[in-house]
């Protein structure tokens, strides 16, 4: 009963932040709701990730709603990422005032957006009838297309209409996985049954193979265009450097992982029915993940926008995480399942930092951007210190999490994999830091007329915390994140 | 059955419409066709087994997709003809003939290939869905015109909506309505971003948005 409440009261109150943003009178009722309605749904969820972990899976309302580990590190990130853009949203957009002048209306509009959003990717995690998965997934879609689109001019416009052309399609093509997956299970379960996750988990081996085979490969490659797997990630960059900020952070830091949370959950499904056959499920998502990450990184070389940088590197990041999942060990699970939080904080983090460089100085391109070490020192410091941690160096917790990766790959046996992964890491983490290098050391002569001056406390404060999150992960993991992890390993390698 | 199979492949024959069409209007209104002639295989379904669910879907689809899409988009259309260009493709004509006969064989050739369970409607009913579904994405991906793009997303679902009728009529209520307040969801906010294309572009020719690169 309390598990229902809690699983119908993380889902209200987004909702309710949203109808308040939409229906509030002045702007300041809307600044002020961002945060409470983040806090309670990030406490909300909290909670329910405790009753997970304390007594196993949850779930309410005939098993239209369900949470496991696997979903609750998901909506872990969800709540966590949602929250911290919900602050730096507040603070980026008070002092974004001088350079872009907010319309009427624009802020109900953003805010209104923003909740929708965060509502649609907790629906995605706490859902449980598959179909319901597949609704909050693609629903996120919705709310961030005219999120991208938010500054109202050409370029947005392009970036928005390729960003939700190409996902309503990828979402169909999944609509179709989700209804052969359906169809597998007709065999065994009757032409009418519960199409929810812990039913489909008890037919597991009774399900069709070939079905449910087919029907992962189409939401592999349908929500593959969502979660940012090449080569259907063509819309991110666009997107990624058209997008505010803030909801640059949403986009790479929890949305991407919900795609690749739907995948994953089919993977995971369909798996014991198909040990005997011999589709090779997990070498086509290793595959995508070894070509996104190769995509990723040959793009990151020689870019000249740094927020089209971070995009592309968030395409390299995905396919670290599906690469984790398809190699099939539990121990290179464990890592993708860690990636997923280390690389949301991190990223999460870069995407505040190129705000912050676009509030001082008005653009993105790494060019124009020089010297920030003297002109803003507390932003460099963040700036320098979030790009060695989305680059993968010790002691940040995407060194920890890419390298159990790996270690997974090696006890697999798979050499070759994880010689490969190593080596685009490595180049990853030179084409990463050395534009952002450049851009806080790098000399540049007409940078001499930037008077120093620094951002508020506000607007760094919210990337200072990521930062000790994903330093502290680096060092040491909490132990109840530890079995939770442990938990949603055993989920994925049943 | 018959007369759900005809149907079916009435369904098919309006989804080349997509193809050949010259005119946004029309395409539109095939659109409409496509839907009302969905919801009537679902209501013919419904006097054949007497499951209220296949009535009470076929009435959703029927106002949802049949009435107030179609309504929807010819609101956006208005404005569209003024630019003309719609009927772009960015292949050659002939070239998107050849490939849409080619993609509606390869969807009745994969129905036929599925391995499912005989429910309420044969096994070509499948094929068809899968063909209307590819022929759909088709459109999308071909058409310059962004109102020609959403009605070829829009008749792709109609594809999936049929194949769900074969695999899974029993399938519950909710989760047929949850598909299709989705795509209305989709509709009004991909209406928005047409509406935005006036401003920005003065019609709707996709072939301008390509100012983004790298």
């Amino acid at each position: 009963m309390i598990d229902q409440v809690l699983l119908a009261a993380v889902l209200a109150a987004p909702l309710l932040g949203a109808i308040a943003s939409l229906a509030g009178r002045s702007d300041r009722v809307r600044y002020v709701l961002v945060l409470p309605i983040c806090l309670v749904t990030l406490s909300l969820a909290l909670t329910l990730i405790a009753r997970v972990l304390a007594n196993g899976p949850v779930s309410g309302f005939g098993n239209w709603l369900y949470l496991d580990d696997l979903d609750a590190v998901v909506l872990l990130v969800v709540v966590v990422v949602s929250t911290m853009s919900g602050a730096y949203s507040i603070a980026y957009f008070r002092s974004d005032a001088q350079g872009h002048v907010l319309r009427p209306g624009e802020l109900r509009k953003y805010f209104g957006l923003f909740h929708l959003f965060t509502l649609t990717m907790v629906l995605a995690t706490v859902s449980g009838n598959l179909i319901l998965l597949w609704t909050g997934v693609t629903a996120t879609t919705f709310a961030a297309a005219p999120l991208v689109d938010f500054y109202g001019s050409h370029e947005p416009l392009e970036a928005a209409w390729k960003f939700l052309v190409l996902a309503v399609a990828g979402e169909l093509i999944a609509l179709l996985g989700f209804l052969l997956l359906y169809e597998s299970g007709i065999g065994s379960l009757g032409s009418s049954y519960n199409f929810s996750i812990p039913i489909m988990e008890q037919a597991g081996p009774h399900l069709e193979a070939s079905l449910g085979a087919i029907g992962f490969l189409m939401v592999l490659v349908g929500f593959g265009a969502k979660a940012g797997l090449a080569p259907m990630h063509t819309w991110l960059p666009d997107a990624h450097s058209q997008a505010p900020a803030p909801v640059c952070a949403m986009l790479s830091g929890a949305e991407l992982n919900c795609a690749m949370l739907a995948i994953v959950r089919v993977l995971s499904l369909v798996t014991p029915a198909n040990r005997a056959g011999a589709v090779g499920l997990h070498e086509a998502l290793l595959a995508f993940g070894l070509l996104s990450m190769v995509v990723g990184v040959v793009f990151l070389i020689s870019q000249r926008n740094f927020k089209r940088l971070l995009a592309y590197s968030s395409v390299e990041q995905m396919g670290v995480i599906a690469a984790g999942f398809g190699i099939g060990a539990p121990v290179a699970a464990l890592g993708a399942l860690l990636q997923m939080i280390t690389h949301s904080l991190a990223k999460s983090l870069m995407f505040f930092n190129s705000g912050n460089l676009l509030l001082r100085f008005r653009t993105t391109t790494i060019a124009e951007v020089r010297q920030v070490i003297r002109i803003a020192p507390a932003s460099a410091i963040l700036i320098i210190a979030g790009a060695l941690a989305i680059a993968g160096a010790p002691p940040f917790g995407l060194f920890v999490s890419e390298f159990t990766i790996i270690r997974g790959a090696l006890i697999n046996h798979a050499w070759a994999v994880a010689g490969g992964m190593a080596a685009i890491l490595l180049v990853a983490f030179l084409a990463l830091m050395e534009p952002f290098n450049r851009m806080v050391f790098g000399e540049g002569k007409e940078m001499s007329s930037h008077p120093r001056s620094e951002l508020g406390f506000l607007v760094l404060a919210p990337g200072y915390i990521l930062l000790a999150a994903v330093l502290v992960l680096g060092l040491w993991i909490p132990g109840p994140l530890h079995s939770l992890l442990v938990g949603a390993s055993q989920v994925v390698q049943r | 059955m018959l007369a759900e199979v005809i149907l079916s492949a009435l369904l098919l024959l309006v989804t080349y419409w997509f193809i050949v069409t010259r005119r946004l209007r029309s395409a539109v209104s095939a659109y409409s066709v496509q839907s009302w002639l969905l919801g009537f295989i679902s209501i013919l379904l419904y006097l054949d087994t007497g499951l209220i669910e296949l009535l009470l879907f076929g009435l959703l689809i029927v106002a949802v997709k049949g009435i107030l899409i179609p309504q929807l988009l010819r609101r956006r259309v208005a404005f569209a003809l003024v630019a003309g260009r719609e009927t772009a493709y960015y292949v050659r004509f002939p070239t998107a003939l050849l490939i849409g006969a080619g993609l509606s064989l390869l969807g009745l050739l994969a129905g036929s290939r599925v391995p499912y369970h005989l429910q309420l409607l044969p096994e070509s009913v499948l094929g068809i869905s899968l063909a209307v579904f590819l022929l759909g994405l088709f459109t999308t991906i071909a058409r310059r015109d962004a109102i020609m793009q959403v009605t070829g997303l829009l008749a792709a679902e109609n594809g999936l909506l049929l194949l769900s009728l074969v695999v899974a009529p029993r399938l519950s209520l909710l989760i047929e309505i949850a598909i299709v307040m989705d795509v209305l969801i989709a509709v009004l906010v991909m209406g928005f971003l047409v509406a935005r294309m006036r401003d920005e572009l003065a019609g709707t020719d996709t072939s301008e948005l390509s100012r983004l690169r790298g």
